[in-house]
């Protein structure tokens, strides 16, 4: 009785088997592009910006890439890392061994980059970091690249701009201890200016923790210092509550920042109080010219904002990628061969021109690029002051 | 001199936010003896309200319908803001106590926190799949006006902010002192058995602590905004795990207590930045609660019977 | 018209649990022995047939995590999961575990006579095998399942002071990180040539002997660590427990963020690959093990008695400082030991992992499972992690279902799902079937 009702279930299912093959995939191989975004957790908006550039790459290779001759569909799988160092590293091994990526786009953050990339090296698949500048993140891994320019560069860069501009000598740095990007930032800009006007040219060292709102201690010690200006590494939304401070606890030199300022929003949040600031980025969106133009008003007009730096590198990225695929010829199928190929192809990218400056990769994986200083004018609009590249 | 009066300001002004935070935390523990994990995010709801009201009123253009000056409409704006985001958010406090906290009132204490911890996770993601991710920029109310007295630098948002948190301290104080639902609410405080043997609903005044509660974190929520116009999803989690601190260590269920906590904890954190290297600040900041908590076990004003854990 | 549908409904619901009671009943004299047969003839089933099997019913490859997270992502798979599924999981474990229960209860019985150390070896080695030749198929499912184990051991340890004692204790993440940066130090420094602490001081070779040393190490600078949250219960309890180990915790991440010498905020990367499955595996058993005895010890008991009450439990000569201390530095070694896993996991650690997000996941994972128990933990830690892996296609609706999830659970029980209940090792690996009438508890297998 029992094995009779065992023996039709089997026949069932044996059944609807069949049917399910009958009704079976085709065999093309699908270009799949793999993004590892936080789009929960600490910095939501900067996961957004990686996941609508990249949704506009698809849209604007429109689905497909014609590679050796042959056209294959393009798939983005995009998967969330809630900001959390395991979660990526997890993302990083779903897309890798479930999803079968031929490249991985992401992750932004270092806390994450650095052990994803780790995952990526380890599976053999490339992965490009739009964002992340730790050294680490690309550190003996052949399969890690990023597109960003290393903390070690801009850094110094901000501290050379501003001793030429300003002729200052003595600076004050503030920013987030708990977050590693300000942090690194933050020690190269001091190691950089203490280079130029030696020891303890750095007067005030001050930081904070990520979440804090009320930065008045710290200004007011900087303040007291005797500090000429003061360089904050932080996000656009801590800059408009620290510039906003700083004013209001009457600190009237200048503010320096970093790439982090770069997004539409911080004149938004900042109002009159930024006006007149330096900061340093990897492109302007204001008065763009050729591809760039047309990515930032694409981006513009589908999302209603003007891109972040990190959706511009994230524009970059994928073409890069795109490149990289295109020059390697052909699609085996064998999603091994394709990830060695792709590889080196991006390795031996020459002379790469994105909207975010000309990139070719050393032998790290890092980008040889330049950085621009960017000055908001008085009226609120930001235009290219200066432009430093890396000496060769 | 004038650093440390600087620094006093400033510490007056960040306390003001714990202070009004914690007794909000303060109300419910006190009467409840719930750990409400969802009051910090409870705060960043009543900043958004305050967010949406406000510009909503702004929108509408008050002044110049009516025929108002432009100072009159924005303090008309601010009041209008302050009671209807309070009213708002504390049905939003009711709600939580609905679904969150009155199905768990027999059950152990812990599980309520871990309720009151996803309710909080729930709001801040709704809030980031409503709204999305960019940050919103809370409209100015209150034209900044500097004045320097004895080298200090203050604005007038600052004293406004101060005086506000401490009224609405002591009124919230008045009214569980003087009138008969304070009564009723300290009566569940003192035995949430007997007591609605006694007649008292404690539906209802479980519901009505969350509603004052609420409304305070709306008004807290509403003076960050003017004092620091960013607001993002997230800005309730650190907030109010230190206003936490700040409940605690004021004391069960006494309201003066847990604002002065909250001024303390204010103080504290100011003074470390100023003293110390400020990257040190939460090591000692922390340390110090830390050894306050090992020789004064109960905190400042609480009761030394040991509160238990209904397990 | 809604009673009606009301009724309906409730009518459905009835016959469906009566008929999957019947069909269980089929299943209640399997013991665990039948049970791990049948789920390794399904792994192996899976690594021979398991990639032709997916091709045919239309899946691109074996879903890594029961089909979950690929029918979330695209609906129309559903039923190529669902077959794949029965195929390959639902009608192998059942046929063969069921007409193995015979001989299983037989081998069961004979195990009987050997000492319990020996028949649990045996059914660990059949557990790791499983896993192991589970895992293999997919990288993805390898870490995940490291995860899991590592969320056991971390799980379990709170469980001991939140469970047990009864205190809210929000110091876990500090002493994970304790100890996850303790064992880092030991192995980057001594086996690790990298740019943050030179060159490796001993060869590579004995690395993963010294393993173990290092991840101890880590667990009793953690259990030093946890003197600062100990000292201070002695005399309070409750909420300011709850904040001064809160207090623990935020002083932790700010020390690390302040020690410029193992990273600051940009952490330690380059751990070594030490930490693979079975490594794990076996810390986790230990860990299973030596919580269990403990608290089912005359300690264990103690804790009881200091949660329920304090005063009482004095009265009756229970040392309750020394209760206090011992679980506090107990749980917080094994919390190290997770840390200190966790770490070569994922190998980097930044002292920003350790931080309330962690907190609410880790007491999520205890009251999920339940209080005062060690199978809830199990099931809670190992849940959850799948539960959080497996529902990613939900992206940012993820973290508004596991909480509604939880909040339901909470309220339909408060103590969490497996509360107070006795993990008894021998009683799992008894034959099934005739000890009926003893009330021998099947779920708990």
């Amino acid at each position: 009785m029992k094995t009779k009702k065992i023996f039709r279930l089997t026949l069932l299912l044996v059944i609807a088997t069949l049917i399910c093959t009958a009704c079976g995939q085709a065999a093309q191989p699908t270009i799949k592009i793999g993004v590892n975004a936080p789009l929960t957790g600490d910095i939501p908006k900067v996961g957004e910006g990686s996941k609508f550039a990249a949704e506009m790459w698809l849209e604007e290779i429109g689905g497909e890439l014609e590679v050796g001759g042959q056209t294959y569909p393009v798939e983005l799988v995009i998967e969330d890392n809630e900001s959390k160092a395991e979660s990526a590293a997890s993302v990083n091994q779903k897309l890798i061994t479930q999803d079968e990526v031929l490249a991985i786009v992401g992750p932004q953050s270092s806390k994450q980059a650095v052990p994803a990339g780790g995952a990526a090296n380890d599976g053999q698949t490339p992965m490009v970091s739009p964002w992340s500048t730790n050294p680490n993140t690309t550190l003996n891994r052949p399969w890690v690249f990023r597109t960003p320019f290393l903390d070690s560069f801009q850094g110094p860069a901000v501290a050379k701009f501003v001793t030429e501009e300003f002729g200052f000598t003595k600076a004050g740095v503030l920013y987030d201890i708990a977050s590693d990007y300000p942090k690194g930032l933050a020690d190269y800009f001091k190691q950089g200016w203490e280079d130029i006007h030696g020891e303890g040219s750095v007067v005030a060292f001050e930081s904070f923790t990520t979440g804090d709102t009320d930065f008045s201690a710290q200004i007011t010690k900087i303040k007291e210092s005797g500090a000429e200006f003061f360089f904050t590494p932080q996000y656009y939304n801590e800059v408009a509550l620290i510039v906003q401070q700083a004013r209001e606890l009457g600190f009237n030199q200048p503010i320096v920042g970093s790439d982090s300022w770069g997004s539409a929003e911080l004149l938004n949040l900042c109002g009159e109080d930024c006006y007149g600031l330096f900061y340093s980025s990897h492109y302007l969106a204001e008065n763009p010219t050729g591809e760039a133009k047309e990515f930032i008003e694409g981006y513009e007009e589908k999302y209603g904002y003007v891109p972040d730096d990190v959706g511009a590198l994230t524009w970059d990225t994928m073409h890069i990628i795109e490149r990289a695929i295109n020059e390697c010829g052909e699609i085996t199928g064998d999603i091994e061969a394709d990830r060695t190929c792709v590889r080196d192809a991006l390795a031996n990218i020459k002379n790469f021109e994105g909207v975010t400056g000309t990139m070719t990769f050393t032998e790290e994986g890092d980008p040889i690029k330049c950085a621009l200083i960017i000055k908001i004018g008085d009226d609120g609009s930001k235009s290219v002051y200066e432009q430093t590249c890396p000496e060769e | 001199m004038d650093v440390f009066l600087q620094q006093l300001m400033n510490a007056l002004q960040w306390g003001s936010f714990y202070a009004l935070i914690a007794i909000g935390y303060s109300m419910v523990y006190g009467v409840l003896m719930l750990f409400n994990f969802a009051h910090g995010d409870i705060f960043m709801v009543g900043a958004y309200i305050g967010f949406f009201v406000s510009s909503g009123l702004l929108a509408l253009n008050l002044g110049s319908v009516i025929g108002l000056s432009t100072g009159v409409e924005l303090g008309l704006v601010l009041v209008l803001t302050l009671i209807i985001s309070m009213l708002l958010n504390s049905i939003v406090g009711m709600g939580v106590e609905r679904i969150g906290y009155r199905p768990l009132r027999e059950a152990p204490r812990a599980s309520a926190a871990i309720t009151g911890l996803m309710i909080g996770i729930i709001l801040e993601t709704a809030n980031l799949a409503l709204l999305g991710p960019q940050r919103r920029s809370f409209p100015e109310l209150i034209p900044t006006t500097t004045i320097t007295i004895a080298g200090a630098s203050v604005t007038n948002k600052k004293i406004l902010i101060v005086i506000v948190s401490l009224v609405l301290a002591l009124l919230v104080h008045q009214f569980v002192q003087r009138t008969k639902w304070g009564m009723a609410m300290r009566a569940m405080a003192y035995d949430y058995v007997v007591v609605p043997l006694m007649g008292i609903s404690s539906d209802r005044i479980a519901l009505m602590t969350f509603a004052i509660g609420s409304a305070l974190a709306a008004a807290a929520g509403i003076l960050f905004g003017i004092a620091y116009p960013v607001l993002d999803p997230n800005m309730g989690i650190l907030f109010g795990w230190k206003a936490f601190v700040a409940a605690i260590l004021g004391g069960r269920g006494s309201i003066l207590g847990a604002a002065l906590a909250g001024f303390l904890l204010g103080f504290i954190e100011i003074f470390v930045t100023m003293i110390f290297p400020s990257t040190m600040r939460n090591l000692i900041a922390f340390g110090i609660i830390l050894i306050i908590l090992t020789f004064r076990p109960h905190g400042f004003f609480g009761e030394p019977f040991s509160a238990q854990l209904r397990l | 018209m809604p009673k009606k549908i009301i009724s309906v409904g409730k009518k459905i619901w009835a016959t469906m649990t009566g008929w999957l009671k019947k069909f269980w009943s089929n299943f209640r004299d399997v013991p665990l022995i039948s049970w791990l047969v049948a789920f390794s003839v399904t792994v192996a089933l899976e690594i021979f047939i398991g990639q032709a099997l997916a091709r045919m019913v239309g899946l691109s490859k074996p879903p890594a995590l029961f089909g979950v997270a690929l029918v979330l992502d695209n609906p129309a798979k559903f039923l190529s999961a669902i077959i794949y599924m029965i195929l390959v999981y639902g009608l192998p474990v059942g046929v063969i575990a069921y007409l193995t229960k015979g001989v299983g209860n037989q081998i069961a019985e004979w195990l009987l006579q050997f000492p319990l150390l020996l028949t649990s070896v045996v059914h660990l080695l059949l557990i790791y095998g499983v896993m192991h030749y589970w895992t293999s198929i997919s990288d993805y499912r390898l870490l995940v399942a490291r995860l899991a184990m590592i969320s056991i051991i971390v799980t379990l340890s709170l469980n001991v002071v939140n469970g047990y004692m009864g205190e809210f204790s929000c110091s876990h993440p500090g002493f994970m990180a304790l100890g996850a940066y303790v064992s880092s130090i030991f192995t980057v420094l001594l086996f690790v040539t990298d740019n943050r602490f030179g060159d490796a001081l001993l060869p590579a070779f004995l690395g993963p002997f010294m393993f173990p040393v290092s991840l101890v190490l880590g667990g009793f600078v953690s259990a030093a660590g946890a003197l600062l949250v100990a000292i201070p219960s002695f005399r309070t309890r409750g909420d300011y427990l709850a904040i001064i180990s809160l207090a623990f915790m935020f002083i932790v991440k700010s020390l690390f963020e302040n020690l410029e010498v193992v990273g600051g905020a940009r952490g330690i990367s380059n751990q070594p690959d030490y930490a693979n499955l079975w490594t794990i595996f076996v810390w986790t058993v230990l860990a299973i093990w030596i919580i269990n005895n403990f608290v089912r010890s005359t300690m264990g008991k103690a804790l009881n008695a200091v949660r329920d009450g304090e005063l009482a439990a004095s009265a009756m000569t229970v040392n309750t400082q020394k209760t206090k201390m011992v679980a506090f530095l107990f749980a917080a070694f094994w919390a190290g030991i997770g840390g200190g896993l966790f770490a070569h996991v994922i190998r980097y650690i930044n002292p920003g992992t350790f931080g309330i997000r962690k907190l609410a996941e880790v007491l999520a994972m205890v009251y999920f499972g339940g209080l005062n128990s060690v199978t809830g933990s199990i099931v809670g830690a190992v849940g959850f992690s799948l539960i959080s892996e497996a529902l990613r296609p939900l992206d940012i609706f993820k973290w508004i279902f596991i909480p509604i999830m939880l909040i339901l659970i909470m309220i339909y029980r408060p103590t969490g799902l497996i509360a107070f209940r006795e993990f008894d090792v021998a009683q799992l690996f008894q034959p099934k079937g005739k000890k009926d009438e003893e009330g021998v508890d099947h779920a708990a297998a």
